[in-house]
């Protein structure tokens, strides 16, 4: 540990820290565009020049490191001229065209002018033309006039997925970014670069000219697409007063967990979001003989209970079949395993999940589905029905999700649940089970409800919902709703009324949940 | 006239061929060097001779060989920097073009005595004949035994390479030295880490200019108290002035440190031609900040310049006559530095390019009252707070211009 002053504020820090990473854990933010965390500090913007007493030049804040002693000063008179000075060369040749930007609201040069300047530009002269709608991939698009040469793209293409694929050209005024040769970014992490660009200099073809950041609200989740878990914001439109939107969800953004995802998303997570709101089962229906009735949860429950209770005193439980899937939270898993194996003794307990795919070597995993590893540690059977073996042991039959559509053809299906006396589906989407079903009931996704997920590595990630939930309840609600009405005698256990709740008493009977 | 350390034998025909340095006792230092001293012996002969850096810094040599660690596990390089690029400086041309061996007996002494055994001189691909010379020089060196594999018998081994560069002033500056011998663009590196622990491929790496080096062999047969004696004690030897601009005879010329400014324009280099009067002097390549005609009445060396506020840089001395606008030289600093710029960090990139198409505005007869102000104001906002020392290569004549010529600048201002 060294002893340090920053603007007379007298601080302890760790020996090798820099001034920038010291003064921002002591709460004293310093302006900067070049540097990021995940990458050597590159030393080019100037902004994070900072006054060091006994020094003649200011010195740089994100390579400097920390000496005993030293006494830093980050909002000297010459240190906010230092920093206007800054602020007025990149915007005399920035195209200051803010109302067409994407990045207008969450831009680095516009805050930080807001925060020195106001200045009046004393730039007469031409600006520097330049091409303002370079694709430099699928999903990205370079503006160089925007462009401030941070070169934070290059260096995530260089150091995180290596693939180098842009570099600065020419020189002095005449530099810009510019992707090599017969060159193209294509990794499927590119979709970072429009984030990790502190300006509108990258923007993504997925989010330009769609909506204003300033009107998203910003909420923390988790990304289901894979078992990786990674830590991601989902941001939202609430919409206006008189105008609905179609859509809430505008994007997906990668949030830092140094432990999981470092500041990253894969483009899989990042671009798939409209699941969330497209397709969605908006009511409770009961289908007879092709009509539909709407029924509340409370009647639904009835009538399921019922099935149950009279398949069990028929003594005819091995003839009660669930599908389950690991988009269900570790709690839901618990639970689904407390009302269905030790509750009632359930033997036909399922598991059909999106299938694996071709996973990399950084994030994306095999597994599509974000909690394999939850329920291998609740304990549940990792079980794939044989549809025909199901259909002749199956009477009533619980199916959690969609993932069936994916496994088998809608033919297979129609012949097997044919079979099947009566049909309930707890499911987020409209699909092709619908029909073959009796009963529909909608469930939220991960990123509508709480819980908790358990990914590839084991580690237990709780979350809270991002979005609002109006369209059904969560799986674990339904499950204890379930529990009660069959009166399966657990303790207070029923009383639990939240994921965190849950995840507590889990973590009394499994030490893995502790 | 003062004995020559660099440029006695420049007369004689041939001497770049090794046969005719060989009869004028070349590679005698090279010989005593490797033969009878050992490697400290030679650092501590440098170090107390007060060479110091003939590139434009002015940093000591021997402290800098000094700093390159002694036990590590990777090579380590030299590099000559022989990319002059400096407006106003071409005293290493003559050096390389007319003694290449002089240069390679400095290259074999420092690579001795730092322990290098790959060297390169990166050379301004400007310097097509000369870099063809060297390599003709390196080739008779290894063919007498100088250079290749063990050198004079000790079981010292050496190479040197040439390696052309592309054009770029910014190459000059070290790292950038460095990135561009790497086969990357000449952006300079940050430092610290400085090139004497991780320099050339992260090895740790000498870098002195081609004058520099060429003074080490004299340095090394007679001493370091005669080297101190040929110029200052803090400040040891000659420096090779090129002299160019508005006088009788243009040249270089090798003088004791400390020489007057004053006589080196008006008895060396024969004083102002065709009668032309004096205006202003720049002292040390394009980056010095200019001196008016009253102000040369000084010694030529590193401190005493610094003193004048300017600086001896390459000891390039640029004479500037009253007929040339002060206008002119504006814009061709400016111009130059703009295009110079590697355009790494803000402050260079668009500060000298902005101040750039404000002197040719002015020049193209739309200037403002402000305008010099303006320059100014920017230059002081470039100054000090760029990554490299071409930033304050830009901004400091460009500086000492406007305030020292102010009058005349806004006399050329329409509104």
């Amino acid at each position: 540990m060294v002893k340090i002053f920053i603007d007379d504020k007298e601080l302890e820090v760790s020996n090798g820290l820099t001034i920038l990473r010291a003064a921002e854990g002591a709460g004293i933010p310093i302006p900067h565009f070049c540097y990021h965390p995940a990458f050597a500090p590159e030393g080019s913007c100037r902004m994070c020049l900072v006054e060091i007493s006994g020094l003649p030049k200011l010195e740089l804040a994100c390579s400097t490191v920390v000496r005993e002693g030293m006494k830093i000063l980050t909002a000297s008179e010459k240190v906010i001229e230092a920093r206007k000075a800054v602020l007025e060369f990149l915007l005399a040749e920035h195209p200051l065209d803010c109302p067409i930007c994407d990045k207008a609201g969450e831009c680095k040069l516009q805050d930080y002018f807001e925060e020195y300047g106001f200045f009046a530009s004393r730039f007469k002269e031409a600006k520097e033309k330049r091409e303002k709608k370079v694709q430099i991939s699928k999903n990205l698009i370079l503006d160089r006039e925007r462009c401030i040469l941070c070169t934070r793209c290059l260096r995530f293409l260089s150091e995180i997925t290596k693939t180098q694929d842009v570099g600065v050209l020419n020189r002095g005024i005449h530099s810009e970014i510019a992707v090599y040769e017969s060159n193209f970014i294509d990794n499927h992490y590119a979709g970072n670069l429009a984030e990790l660009c502190p300006v509108g200099a990258i923007t993504d073809t997925d989010f330009r000219f769609k909506t204003r950041a300033w009107f998203l609200v910003k909420k923390e989740s988790i990304c289901p697409m894979c078992s990786r878990g990674c830590n991601i914001f989902i941001d939202s439109h609430p919409g206006f007063a008189r105008t609905p939107l179609a859509q809430r969800v505008y994007r997906i953004r990668a949030r830092e967990n140094q432990d999981i995802n470092s500041f990253w998303i894969c483009d899989f997570g990042r671009y798939h979001y409209s699941y969330i709101d497209q397709g969605r089962q908006e009511r409770i229906v009961l289908k007879k003989e092709a009509k539909d009735t709407e029924l509340s949860w409370e009647k639904a429950l009835i009538i399921l209970a019922e099935k149950v209770k009279s398949l069990v005193y028929l003594k005819k439980k091995s003839r009660i079949g669930v599908i389950l899937n690991t988009w269900l939270t570790n709690e839901e898993l618990y639970l689904a395993d407390k009302v269905f194996k030790k509750g009632l003794g359930l033997e036909n307990i399922y598991v059909v999940d999106p299938p694996s795919e071709k996973g990399d070597d950084f994030l994306l995993t095999e597994e599509r589905t974000p909690n394999r590893r939850g329920l291998k540690e609740v304990g549940l059977p990792d079980l794939t029905p044989d549809l025909g073996k199901l259909a002749l042991q199956t009477d009533l039959l619980l199916i959690f999700g969609t993932f069936l559509v994916g496994r088998f053809s809608v033919t297979e299906l129609k012949s097997a649940f044919d079979k099947i006396g009566t049909k309930f589906l707890f499911a987020a989407h409209k699909s092709a089970l619908d029909s073959l079903v009796d009963v529909v009931i909608p469930t939220p996704l991960i990123a509508e409800k709480g819980g908790s997920l358990t990914n590839v590595n084991g580690k237990v990630q709780s979350f809270s919902p991002a979005l609002d939930n109006s369209l059904g309840l969560p799986e674990w609600k339904l499950l204890i709703d379930l529990a009660k009405e069959l009166k399966i005698n657990h303790k207070p256990f029923w009383q639990l009324s939240s994921p965190q709740a849950i995840l507590e008493e889990m973590g009394r009977g499994i030490p893995f949940f502790k | 006239m003062e004995e020559k350390i660099l440029t006695k034998d420049f007369g004689l025909k041939n001497l770049f061929k090794i046969k005719v340095y060989l009869q004028q006792g070349g590679y005698k230092a090279v010989k005593k060097a490797l033969e009878q001293m050992r490697p400290a012996e030679i650092l501590d002969e440098v170090k107390k001779a007060n060479l110091r850096g003939r590139g434009g810094a002015g940093f000591p040599a021997g402290v800098k060989w000094g700093f390159v660690p002694q036990k590590t596990d990777k090579p380590k390089y030299l590099c000559v920097n022989a990319d002059e690029g400096e407006p106003g400086t071409f005293k290493d041309r003559y050096i390389m073009s007319h003694n290449p061996h002089l240069l390679l007996e400095g290259v074999i002494i420092a690579s001795f005595a730092v322990g290098i055994h790959s060297a390169f001189i990166y050379i301004r691909g400007e310097y097509e004949a000369v870099a063809d010379r060297l390599e003709e020089a390196i080739a008779e060196a290894k063919a007498d035994g100088f250079l290749g594999k063990n050198i004079l018998e000790i079981g010292f081994d050496l190479e040197v390479v040439v390696h052309r560069g592309a054009g770029a002033y910014i190459c000059g500056e070290e790292t950038a030295l460095l990135e561009s011998l790497e086969g990357k663009s000449g952006h300079p590196r940050l430092k610290p880490p400085f090139p004497a622990s991780i320099g050339l491929f992260q090895c740790p790496t000498v870098i002195n200019n081609v004058e520099t080096l060429a003074n080490v062999p004299a340095i090394i047969l007679n001493g370091a108290d005669w080297f101190v004696k040929k110029g200052l004690p803090k400040d040891g030897g000659t420096r090779i002035f090129g002299v160019s601009g508005m006088v009788k005879n243009p040249g270089i010329y090798e003088l004791p440190i400390g020489t007057n400014l004053r006589k080196i324009i008006f008895e060396a280099a024969g004083g102002m031609k065709d009668g032309k009067t004096l205006k202003a002097v720049i002292p040390g390549g394009m980056s010095a900040p200019i001196l008016k005609a009253d102000e040369i009445d000084l010694a030529m060396d590193f401190d005493s310049l610094v003193e004048a506020g300017s600086m001896l840089g390459s000891a390039a001395v640029i004479v500037i006559d009253q007929e040339t606008p002060i206008l002119e030289v504006l814009k061709a600093v400016s111009k130059f530095y703009s295009h110079e710029s590697c355009g790494q960090c803000t402050p260079c990139r668009i500060g000298i390019s902005w101040i750039n198409k404000i002197v040719r505005r002015i020049a193209s007869g739309q200037g403002e009252k402000d305008d010099v102000d303006a320059i100014i104001c920017l230059a002081e906002n470039i100054k000090g707070k760029t990554l490299c020392p071409l930033g304050d290569a830009a901004a400091l004549p460009i500086l000492s211009i406007c305030r020292k010529f102010r009058q005349e600048l806004e006399g050329q201002l329409s509104r």
